[in-house]
């Protein structure tokens, strides 16, 4: 971790220097170590400011679609976090010459509020970024028949009503703080349908109907795009488990189209592509 | 007396709106618990619509549109059936019965497989009884 901190302060300030990135995303330190802090640098004296540790787990890829386009933009990826950014490039929101990404092989990532090491149960188990131009570790083994889709065996098992059970009882919790929102990569939408007075899509205050309509609309946004990453969960002040439902429509989504999100810039996102043998089995 | 179901039916201008027209003028008879909304093509269903729909109280859904290779658009339908079949996944994850949600692809020549569809459909849904898992405890919208 030390070795990347290091590297990756060596690159930013490199890169501000000669001017081939205007800005660096990376992490910065927070209140006390254990907190760290999204870090946007513009100077390269600021390289000293970038820390980083285990708990630097938050996707800076969330913050690429607020510069002007065609600002040259360094970020800081991990696994998950690359997989954002090819998503962001496959969806036309920053172009793939205007980045330079910095990826981070690392695994052993803790989640800051529970201290608990963030492993395939809440996030893919992948621990190499699929996109870099810069490397700043060596590559780790990849864990093998380790699937992120493996804890949703328990809740695929409930019958309907106990299902509906347990997702109301978690969203009846929901206080509306959009922090998942927030936190996600690929929610960029400049006005988020839940916001809109016209239609009026859904209440804005929590009930338990409302709070439905927004997960369940926010859930197939997100379908084919979501890349595991696990930021909003780790965001929400309610700990509510959004990655379970998150990796079961990704899981849904791999089996029926066939492609993972997020792999290949090339790639068209599912939900804007089709296929002309698809199958309607399941909608008749 | 027993139950009867509301449901929302989406249907698209070109195959099976016409097709219900059909069934209408050759005077078919089908339950009316299907309230038809038309659109211009079933990729115009914004998903939102149909969890709306549940939370304001609908007890079912019926999408209709062309058959996959016959969309007025070429390929509209084509993209529906993806999104509509996430949309289901979705439904079926979060809990509510996956019955209550269905796509019929219905020509305009179909208008006996529209009422047959209708007729299937309704009793489907009665038999499920009130959709009261999404549904809004106070009906917000009449």
């Amino acid at each position: 971790m030390i070795q990347i901190e290091k590297r990756l302060r060596e690159e930013a300030k490199r890169l501000l220097e000669t001017k081939e990135a205007a800005v660096v995303l990376a992490f910065g330190r927070g209140f006390d170590e254990e907190h760290p802090m999204p870090l946007i640098l513009r100077k390269p004296s600021d390289a000293e400011k970038i820390v980083f540790n285990e708990y630097c787990t938050f996707n800076m890829a969330r913050h690429l679609t607020e510069f002007p386009p065609g600002t040259k933009i360094a970020v800081a990826v991990k696994a998950a976090d690359s997989r954002a950014v090819t998503v962001l490039i496959q969806e036309g929101k920053v172009k793939r010459e205007d980045l330079i990404i910095l990826g981070i092989p690392v695994a052993g990532m803790k989640d800051f509020r529970s201290g608990t090491a963030i492993d395939a149960t809440t996030t893919g188990p992948a621990v190499n970024p699929v996109l870099y131009d810069i490397l700043l570790a060596d590559l780790l083994p990849e864990p093998k028949d380790v699937s992120p889709y493996d804890v949703l065996a328990e809740i695929e098992a409930m019958s309907p009503d106990d299902r509906w059970g347990f997702w109301s009882a978690e969203f009846s919790r929901c206080i509306r703080c959009y922090a998942c929102r927030k936190a996600c990569p690929l929610c960029y939408c400049e006005t988020c349908f839940v916001d809109q007075a016209k239609p009026r899509w859904s209440e804005k205050s929590p009930s338990a109907s409302s709070n439905m309509m927004f997960h369940l609309t926010r859930f197939y946004h997100l379908a084919g795009r979501c890349i595991d990453c696990g930021s909003c969960s780790r965001a929400c002040p309610m700990d509510i488990p959004l990655y379970l439902f998150h990796k079961k429509v990704s899981k849904e989504c791999e089996e029926m189209f066939d492609q993972a999100a997020g792999m290949c810039v090339d790639a068209k996102p599912v939900m804007v592509d089709f296929k002309v043998e698809d199958s309607d089995d399941i909608l008749l | 007396m027993s139950f009867d179901p509301k449901i929302l039916g989406i249907a698209c201008n070109w195959c099976t709106y016409t097709g219900a027209d059909l069934a209408g003028t050759t005077r078919l008879h089908y339950p009316h618990n299907v309230r038809v909304a038309r659109v211009m093509c079933s990729s115009r269903i914004n998903p939102a619509f149909i969890f709306r729909a549940f939370v304001l109280g609908a007890d079912g859904v019926l999408v209709g549109g062309c058959h996959p290779g016959d969309c007025h658009y070429s390929t509209g339908n084509l993209y529906a059936r993806r999104r509509l079949a996430v949309t289901k996944k979705i439904l079926e994850f979060a809990g509510l019965e996956p019955e209550r949600f269905r796509v019929a692809w219905i020509s305009a020549s179909e208008g006996n497989i529209f009422a047959e569809t209708v007729r299937e459909f309704t009793e489907q849904v009665r038999n499920l009884g009130p959709q009261t898992k999404l549904a809004a405890q106070k009906r917000m919208l009449a």
